[in-house]
């Protein structure tokens, strides 16, 4: 298809001629002028059907395109680039073992290598088609013809263009006029004006000048002042009847919008904040370890004196200020000792320093001893090792490996741990200690005691004296002994 | 369109009904020659058990692999009808043939029948007296008995051989009459059939192949099977339209673009095929558990792997990119060649599937070996000779089908 490029003025009178278009009824009859056409030489032709023609390719001499060997390059492009990818980032740069397979190029690289292939191939061929196509055109001469509209409904169109080699006016219009042609039109350039009527011009003009006036509204908002009131388009939106937090209030006699616990509540995930049970330690005895933390602390839930109703943030301060004193005098004794109530670990333990719980707070059962028993073997054998000297698997095969950088698990029969009260055990289970994660997802607080209380039980195991078996069990046990000594 | 075609055109050459007689002696021969071969297997016992396990294995792969090119040619004929096809009319009548035999291959099948019920655990573990697998143990109880094995395969092959008798009937009839309703109603049974297929297939591939390993499973199994059951049957289809022409029969009815049509497919099932191995490879590579590997550990290891590495271009590479220009494609002669490579990587992908389930990988012994390729041999001759006999008097093209004069007149549009 020739290039249409604008005209100057002066030609615009002779409209250019850029080809013949004949027009057919049927398929075959279009068809067979192609035929006729392709045989006299022409190249430059194109045919428009209402529906894809079996076989016009051929009829009008349409060589084989080189998509498919571009989309075959690309495809292989894909397809080394995905294997090259792989093998350097897992085979070379980064050498990581993924679930123990091998590095480099596996048979898990196959996917990643297939669709790289599939996708360089789909691109290719999308883009190479529109590129070979000469996609996108807006515009073409044959566009000019009113009858030409039918050629997405009911009639087949055969053109060929000016621009062929062998072109000439009357010598194509008599070969397309020997093909029995419904009509045989010339294909002329669009002559019509050009230019944009004025009135749409105006328009055009109006609308940029419209589009200035939100800018100019802001400029003029930037660099002067009002002393108008805001403006607020939706008032019951920005003012609405409620009180935020940390807000005062006349409705209560406190003054506080925010209002304190009501006396033997629990609220949700609160027993989790002060329970014992869950926590490994009494939060109400941390003033012993954390004086000044706990001041703060009591005095936020200590409610104050029901002060003036017209309570300001001075007033709210003041109130602060009383309720530190109550606090203060309930523990005096314990607080200027803060390692009183304690079996705290040393000092060379980096464990937080709490008012750690002494009892167990689950009955010693059998129950729960097996409980226990089955959760450790499951979540803690694998470091600690199934008698708790700190040789699990994991530690072993790290040992074998022998990085430098493996800390090994810590054995729980060493005395620092022996002497950590049922809490910090409890608490380090919890909320994890050095390399340890936390296991308080995957352990309910029940299971993490009955860990506790296994432990126990592995400690005393190699701590054991005859007052530790029952009485009734002590003549079977001297019995063993008799029998096992020569 | 004149399709008054000379009569003698569609019709069986005289020349092959003549070889019909050999074929079925030379099958023979092959058969007991290979059976011989088999027991040539090296024993540690001294007694024939080996022998007698390739020879049953070697028995199976073989008839699988003749299975599949009617199995694929009943999915053929049931597709063109489910998708209203008018280009594959003319070719069409040659998968008909080729379904029919099916109540032919079902007699091959009575002799897996009788060496359950004679109590052999030679092909399937699941029979022995005493089985040692746990897994297997369990599978034993119910699915995996000698009694509901035979009723199951008798569903398959009732339910197959009647969709194949049925739809072959209503493909002769209307060479008498040209009704347009015996076209209208397999298209409206073609649906539901292929759904019945789909799932016996399957079910038949997990019985008669999975099962010679019951302690392994994979659930893509059937397709696997029907991937290379497409397959093969498209390069037998290809092949056989060559000899036909060069017998001067169908010259005019099956055309160029039919063969492009027939390559693309073959190209297309070849993809497929590698698409579903590969899928079943990763998953059991990747999870890497003990029970899932296990067949893949006698097929990758153990004298076999260089079978199972070498599908990996004979099956899938080669073909693959030999098949993939359009002007292969629409070349007869390279076609054919294609085709013709095809179908033996088809018979080895059976081998590969069944063989290498013989202990101590004595499939892959010299003797044992060439005893496999002659029963091959062998049963491809009797299914020669079969095909023979089925397409013996019957026209070779549906003449009077609707959909006939298009097949005729599309073409390929060119890329």
């Amino acid at each position: 298809m020739s290039d249409h490029k604008p005209r100057k003025a002066d030609e615009k009178k002779m409209p250019k001629a850029f080809g013949w278009m004949a027009e057919y009824q049927d398929e075959n009859s279009l068809l067979a002028a192609a035929r006729k056409v392709r045989d006299s030489g022409y190249t430059k032709t194109d045919a428009f059907t209402p529906f894809p023609v079996h076989g016009i390719d051929e009829a009008l001499g349409i060589k084989p395109t080189i998509l498919p060997f571009i989309v075959l390059c690309a495809g292989l492009t894909g397809l080394t680039t995905a294997l090259l990818m792989q093998w350097w980032m897992n085979g070379v740069d980064y050498k990581y073992i993924i679930s123990g397979k091998p590095m480099g190029i596996t048979p898990a690289s196959i996917p990643v290598a297939f669709e790289l292939t599939i996708l360089f191939s789909a691109f290719t061929s999308f883009l190479g088609m529109i590129a070979l196509n000469q996609l996108p055109k807006f515009s073409n001469p044959v566009f000019t013809n009113p009858r030409f509209d039918r050629a997405t409904n009911d009639r087949f169109f055969l053109y060929v263009e000016a621009s062929d080699k062998y072109y000439n006016r009357e010598s194509v219009k008599l070969l397309l006029g020997g093909t029995s042609p419904d009509s045989l039109d010339e294909v002329l350039e669009d002559i019509t004006p050009s230019s944009l009527p004025r009135p749409i011009i105006l328009a055009g003009l109006l609308l940029v000048l419209a589009g200035l006036i939100p800018a100019m509204i802001i400029l003029n908002m930037r660099a002067g002042y009002s002393t108008a009131p805001r403006l607020h388009v939706f008032f019951d939106m920005d003012f609405q009847p409620k009180k935020k937090a940390q807000q005062t209030t006349t409705v209560f006699a406190d003054g506080r919008t925010m209002r304190p616990q009501v006396k033997g509540t629990i609220a949700r995930g609160q027993l989790e904040e002060q329970d014992p049970f869950y926590l490994g330690y009494d939060p109400s005895k941390l003033s012993v370890v954390d004086r000044d933390t706990t001041v703060l602390l009591v005095s936020a839930q200590t409610p104050a004196d029901a002060g003036p109703a017209t309570a300001s943030q001075d007033g709210a301060t003041a109130s602060q200020d009383g309720a530190v004193k109550p606090a203060d005098s309930a523990k005096p004794a314990d607080a200027a000792k803060p390692d009183a109530g304690m079996t705290a670990a040393p000092a060379a333990n980096a464990a937080p320093q709490l008012p750690w719980i002494d009892k167990l707070p689950m009955d010693a059962t059998e129950e729960n001893m097996k409980l226990g028993r089955i959760k450790f073997e499951t979540y803690c054998s694998a470091c600690h090792g199934y008698a708790g000297n700190g040789d699990g698997l994991v530690h072993k095969r790290a040992d074998a490996l022998a990085q430098g950088y493996w800390l090994p698990p810590t054995s729980l029969h060493i005395d620092r741990v022996r002497n950590q009260p049922v809490g910090q055990i409890f608490h380090t289970i919890t909320k994890g200690q050095g390399k340890m994660g936390s296991y308080a997802s995957a352990l309910s607080p029940k299971e993490r005691w009955a860990i506790v209380l296994y432990v126990r039980a592995l400690q005393r195991s190699r701590n054991a004296n005859i007052d530790d078996v029952p009485v009734e069990m002590r003549s079977k046990l001297d019995a063993q002994v008799v029998a096992g000594t020569p | 369109m004149n399709l008054n075609y000379d009569k003698a055109s569609i019709e069986l050459p005289e020349t092959w009904r003549a070889k019909a007689p050999i074929f079925v002696s030379v099958g023979l021969i092959c058969l007991v020659l290979g059976a011989c071969c088999c027991f040539m297997a090296s024993t540690s016992d001294g007694t024939n058990a080996q022998g007698f396990k390739v020879l049953t294995h070697s028995y199976l792969t073989n008839f699988v692999y003749i299975l599949s090119f009617t199995l694929g040619a009943l999915f053929f004929v049931l597709v063109q009808f489910l998708t209203r096809a008018g280009w594959s009319t003319s070719i069409r009548r040659l998968a008909e043939i080729l379904m029919m035999i099916l109540p032919y291959i079902a007699v091959l099948f009575i002799p897996v029948i009788v060496l359950l019920f004679v109590g052999s655990s030679a092909l399937y573990e699941w029979n022995a007296a005493d089985i040692h697998s746990s897994v297997i143990k369990v599978k034993a109880e119910f699915f995996l008995t000698k009694e509901f094995f035979t009723i199951r395969s008798v569903i398959y092959f009732a339910l197959w051989i009647m969709t194949a008798t049925w739809f072959f009937r209503m493909s002769r009839a209307q060479d008498e009459t040209g009704d347009i309703e015996l076209s209208l109603t397999r298209q409206k049974w073609s649906g539901p059939l292929i759904m019945v297929f789909a799932l016996s297939v399957s079910f038949a591939t997990f019985d008669w192949v999975m099962s010679i390993d019951a302690d392994w499973y994979s659930t893509i199994y059937g397709v696997y099977l029907f991937s290379a059951s497409m397959m093969g049957f498209f390069a037998l289809m290809i092949v056989l339209s060559v000899l036909l022409q060069n017998s001067g029969k169908m010259q005019k009815l099956i055309t160029v673009e039919h063969f492009h049509d027939m390559g693309k497919f073959l190209f297309g099932f070849v993809m497929f095929w590698s698409y579903i191995a590969f899928s079943q490879l990763i998953l059991y590579w990747y999870a890497n558990i003990p029970e899932e590997t296990e067949w893949y550990r006698v097929r990758l290891y153990n004298n076999w792997w260089y079978l199972s590495y070498g599908l990996i271009a004979i099956h899938f590479a080669i073909p693959f990119l030999f098949l993939m220009s359009r002007h292969v494609r629409r070349n007869r002669t390279a076609l054919t060649v294609g085709a013709i490579w095809v179908l033996c990587a088809h018979w080895l992908d059976m081998t590969y599937l069944i063989m290498p389930n013989v202990p101590n990988a004595a499939g892959c012994e010299f003797f044992p070996f060439v005893g496999h390729l002659l029963g091959g041999i062998g049963m491809v001759c009797i299914f020669a000779a079969l095909f023979i006999l089925r397409a013996s008097g019957i026209p070779l093209v549906a003449m009077r089908d609707p959909r006939l004069p298009e097949a005729m007149t599309y073409a390929n549009p060119i890329l």
